[in-house]
């Protein structure tokens, strides 16, 4: 299970399928929440994940084993809704505070 | 957090991933030539005899668009996406021999040769690499991608155009049987399912997709672009969970809507069906009635409508076919309302699982457990 400490992460992926849409939107809220932590945030196509360690990858659950298979080594956190979703508000306040993020 | 949702656990369900991994390749071709397919939609509604305003000269350039431009651009796409630029370019030359070789437009011949002619030049470039001589990086570079595209070239003329057209020509017939005998509504059956396993894109853009542009070059539109994308199923529900939903989920459903149906983002309403599963009656429910105004009223629209907002929708709608197109989508969302609202009326009693989540999301959220 891969971990990292939030004081660490510099950057955030965000994966979709086609790294145009929903991604997208969610990258750009949490870019706004993770502005003043000086944590980047970024979206791609799941498929183009590889290649790369990510600090943290954040992807819908449904997406997740293939998010896992591409980066196998990087944290993977899997949300659930795209609105108000209580593990990117716990992603978010892990970061500020530093804490210990363990993926899914 | 496990038992909060209960469908769509990442960890398992490896078909799905590689069902998926193979549609999001094919969508991925597609995806980013949006833009082009779009131009040439809106070239065609305006320019063709039948359009807006016809106009001979400047429906020139519907034809080769559609034969050429559009296919080369999916084949490039797909070969970039295997070995980068070298890629994208034999990718290109092996598409030209896969177009060339049939008259209609070659989509799903694109897809299979640009990818396949980009992962070739890329073992050749493992071999040739490392032997190279210092100095000689460029000539042998071009001369391996200009040899072996000329090859593949040839491969898809000889090979894979003529299968492809044949396989097309199946399809094609196949969707016309559905059509001609009024079963078309029944691919909601298949269609509202899958999307909401994150099938939709694979399913819109590498199969349905595909078939609407050989439709749309024949008749100047299609019903096929209308399947998967209409809005009204997902509107329908999304309303009904605003009203009758567990209350943990109503708060984030006004934001939802403006999101998927303005902003045409349809991934927003998937997990709302994963956490109540029977919902996805009410989609089916919805999405048949929409193919099925669409097929009554006889409309279609002349490009896909990417992303799948109700502006999108109004954009590719040729002349005189609002009313049906409009209609089709409003009557969707009704069904799918009302289908899910009686549905989570009825699984009311769940919400006891739900309150008891939402008590340890608190929980969460101030950091006493996790």
């Amino acid at each position: 299970m891969a971990t990292i400490s939030g004081a660490n992460v510099k950057h955030v992926v965000v994966a979709c399928e086609a790294g145009m849409g929903s991604s997208v939107m969610v990258a750009k809220m949490l870019a706004k929440q993770l502005k003043d932590a000086g944590i980047t945030v970024s979206h791609t196509p799941v498929n183009q994940l590889a290649g790369e360690p990510h600090d943290v990858v954040l992807c819908h659950r449904g997406l997740g084993s293939r998010a896992k298979q591409a980066v196998p080594d990087s944290v993977v956190i899997m949300f659930d809704m795209f609105l108000g979703d209580l593990k990117i508000a716990k992603l978010v306040s892990d970061l500020k505070e530093g804490a210990e993020i363990v993926g899914d | 957090m496990a038992n909060f949702i209960p469908a769509g656990d990442g960890g398992h369900s490896g078909w799905r991933a590689a069902v998926q991994k193979l549609g999001g390749n094919l969508a991925g071709m597609v995806i980013p030539n949006i833009g082009a397919f779009i131009a040439w939609g809106l070239l065609t509604a305006l320019f063709i005899p039948t359009g807006w305003t016809p106009n001979e000269q400047l429906s020139s350039m519907v034809g080769p668009m559609i034969v050429n431009l559009l296919p080369i651009l999916i084949g490039y796409t797909g070969g970039r996406l295997v070995h980068g630029q070298r890629g994208a370019v034999i990718a290109s030359v092996a598409t030209v021999g896969v177009i060339v070789g049939t008259s209609i437009p070659m989509f799903l011949g694109a897809m299979i040769i640009g990818p396949l002619a980009a992962w070739v030049l890329k073992k050749i470039d493992g071999v040739l690499d490392p032997i190279t001589p210092a100095g000689f990086e460029m000539l042998i570079g071009n001369f391996s991608l200009g040899i072996s595209g000329l090859l593949m070239a040839i491969l898809g003329y000889l090979g894979i155009g003529p299968v492809v057209n044949s396989l097309s020509d199946i399809l094609g017939a196949g969707v016309k049987a559905l059509t001609d005998t009024g079963l078309l509504p029944l691919a909601s059956l298949l269609v509202e399912p899958a999307k909401v396993l994150f099938l939709n894109n694979a399913i819109n853009h590498g199969v349905l997709g595909p078939l609407g542009v050989i439709d749309a070059e024949a008749t100047g539109k299609s019903l096929m672009f209308m399947i998967e994308t209409n809005p009204g199923p997902g509107l329908g529900i999304l309303l009904a969970f605003w009203l009758a939903g567990p209350k943990v989920l109503r708060g984030s459903a006004p934001g939802a809507i403006i999101i998927h149906f303005l902003g045409g983002i349809h991934e927003i309403y998937f997990p709302y069906v994963l956490l109540r599963p029977l919902v996805i009656l009410g989609a089916i429910a919805g999405g048949a009635t929409g193919v099925a105004v669409f097929a009554a009223t006889g409309v279609g629209l002349v490009a896909t409508p990417s992303p799948g907002s109700i502006f999108a929708y109004l954009a590719v709608t040729p002349p005189g076919n609002h009313f049906g197109v409009l209609l089709g989508i409003l009557l969707s969302a009704a069904v799918s309302f009302v289908v899910s609202f009686f549905i989570l009326k009825a699984s009311k009693a769940g919400d006891d699982d739900l309150e008891a989540a939402k008590a340890k999301a608190k929980a969460m959220k101030t950091g006493a457990a996790e």
